[in-house]
């Protein structure tokens, strides 16, 4: 949370998950390039170490857009998203070792401008069969270096949210790039059919994981619709709600969580300002709202971050009525106080 | 001609880079404690960390400290529909 920045905001869990990465990515290249040389004897090292890094990035980038809808689909995956942006900065490096090698071996040795060289050595862009794929790979390498250099929490605060989000989702335009870089590299030099099949298999995956998730989340977005009464829009029985959980319904064209904190109701805004999470699939922590991806904690009732902190979201007036909430569809400015609506004398 | 193209942009990818290098520098270690309340006081790793972004993205951040201006607040459905 911002009361000051950080290089990284370090804990246990932050250690935990680097180190798994690090193992990871020791163990894949370390399999693959001793495999490799023992397979292929001709292959040369810096071969094998192009297609390692190339292969773990691609196997990586498939992990980073998996997290996001799995964790949507079932909140055990939620601990892989807290802290993705590590892996999606290790996943550029790798992507960095393969594309300098790459570099320094097909493009850095002559007399031509390496940059050049990429670009227009191979100049059939109208040919599909024989197109660069080198090109896609250097596109899509700048689109990771963009994600990874603006990953820091500093980005989201100069950037907001919304803006930082709508850049990082050029991922997936990084990864149809590394697909089509990767197949047509595959058809160009080896038409190796396994190879062929992993990539097909690894697109269908994330195509579906995507629907499927989509498809879940969007009833979620119809406008909620119910009595009103003093302005007040019926939302959900208190029982819906059970302790220190909330009921997200969307109210004024957004999603608002109605949390329940023993003996009382409280709304807020139920994007976190840090990275739009939501707050409504968290749950109260030592008396704040605690987001599920990431920690960050707002007050119920004033939708303000316990101090040293700053984030503020907005709230909304609630009521109680006969066991049943009912929410002012009019929000408060973020950080305002609404009076928690009581559960027990509610008439 | 294809050739002339890729050597002109491999100059203003140089170029372009160069400029962003030299303003992160400057922006790192003055400019970033000018924009957004919560730098001063970091410690030079946040500013490392920082700094390939700001090399990368530098006209926007170029604007804002020139500009004078604080971290922008988001504009939500419910902050737009809130009286502040």
């Amino acid at each position: 949370m911002s009361a000051g920045y950080q290089a990284v905001l370090w804990n246990r869990q932050k250690k935990r998950y680097d180190l798994t990465i690090l193992a990871g990515i020791l163990l894949y290249i370390g399999l693959f390039v001793g495999l490799g040389a023992a397979l292929r004897p001709e292959a040369t090292p810096e071969t094998l170490i192009i297609r390692a890094f190339g292969t773990l990035a691609l196997l990586m980038l498939h992990v980073i857009l998996s997290v996001g809808p799995l964790a949507r689909l079932d909140r055990r995956f939620l601990p892989l998203l807290y802290n993705r942006r590590h892996l999606g900065v290790s996943m550029f490096l790798c992507a960095l070792v393969h594309g300098a090698f790459s570099m320094i071996q097909f493009h850095a040795l002559g007399d031509v401008n390496p940059l050049v060289s990429l670009l227009a050595g191979n100049p059939q862009y109208a040919s599909i069969s024989a197109f660069p794929f080198q090109t896609l790979g250097f596109v899509a390498l700048g689109i990771l270096f963009l994600m990874a250099a603006t990953s820091h929490d500093f980005w989201l605060a100069n950037l907001s949210a919304p803006v930082w989000k709508a850049l990082h989702m050029l991922v997936y335009v990084a990864y149809l790039l590394l697909v089509l870089h990767v197949a047509l590299g595959i058809l160009q030099t080896e038409r190796n059919l396994v190879l062929i099949g992993l990539l097909v298999g690894g697109f269908g995956w994330i195509v579906t994981l995507h629907l499927v998730a989509g498809f879940r989340e969007k009833p979620g977005d119809a406008p909620h619709r119910g009595d009103v009464i003093d302005g007040y829009l019926h939302a959900c029985a208190v029982a819906d709600i059970k302790d220190k959980r909330a009921r997200i319904v969307c109210i004024s064209g957004e999603r608002v969580a109605i949390f329940r904190n023993g003996d009382t109701i409280s709304a807020v805004s139920n994007a976190c300002q840090h990275q739009n999470g939501p707050l409504g699939e968290g749950r109260i922590v030592d008396g704040c709202i605690t987001c599920p991806w990431h920690g960050y904690q707002y007050e119920p009732e004033t939708g303000a971050s316990p101090p040293p902190f700053t984030e503020k979201i907005p709230t909304f007036n609630v009521r109680v009525v006969s066991g049943e909430v009912y929410v002012d569809p009019e929000p408060n400015p973020a950080g305002q106080r609404a009076e928690p609506a009581p559960i027990r004398g509610s008439s | 001609m294809l050739e002339q193209i890729a050597l002109w942009f491999s100059y203003a990818l140089v170029l372009y880079a160069a400029i962003g290098l030299l303003f992160a520098v400057a922006f790192v270690l003055v400019g970033v404690n000018r924009v957004d309340p919560a730098a001063p006081g970091s410690k030079p790793g946040f500013r490392v960390m920082i700094l390939p972004g700001v090399a990368a993205l530098w006209p926007l951040m170029l604007l804002r400290w020139a500009g004078g201006k604080q971290p922008p607040v988001e504009r939500s459905a419910h902050r737009r529909g809130s009286a502040g």
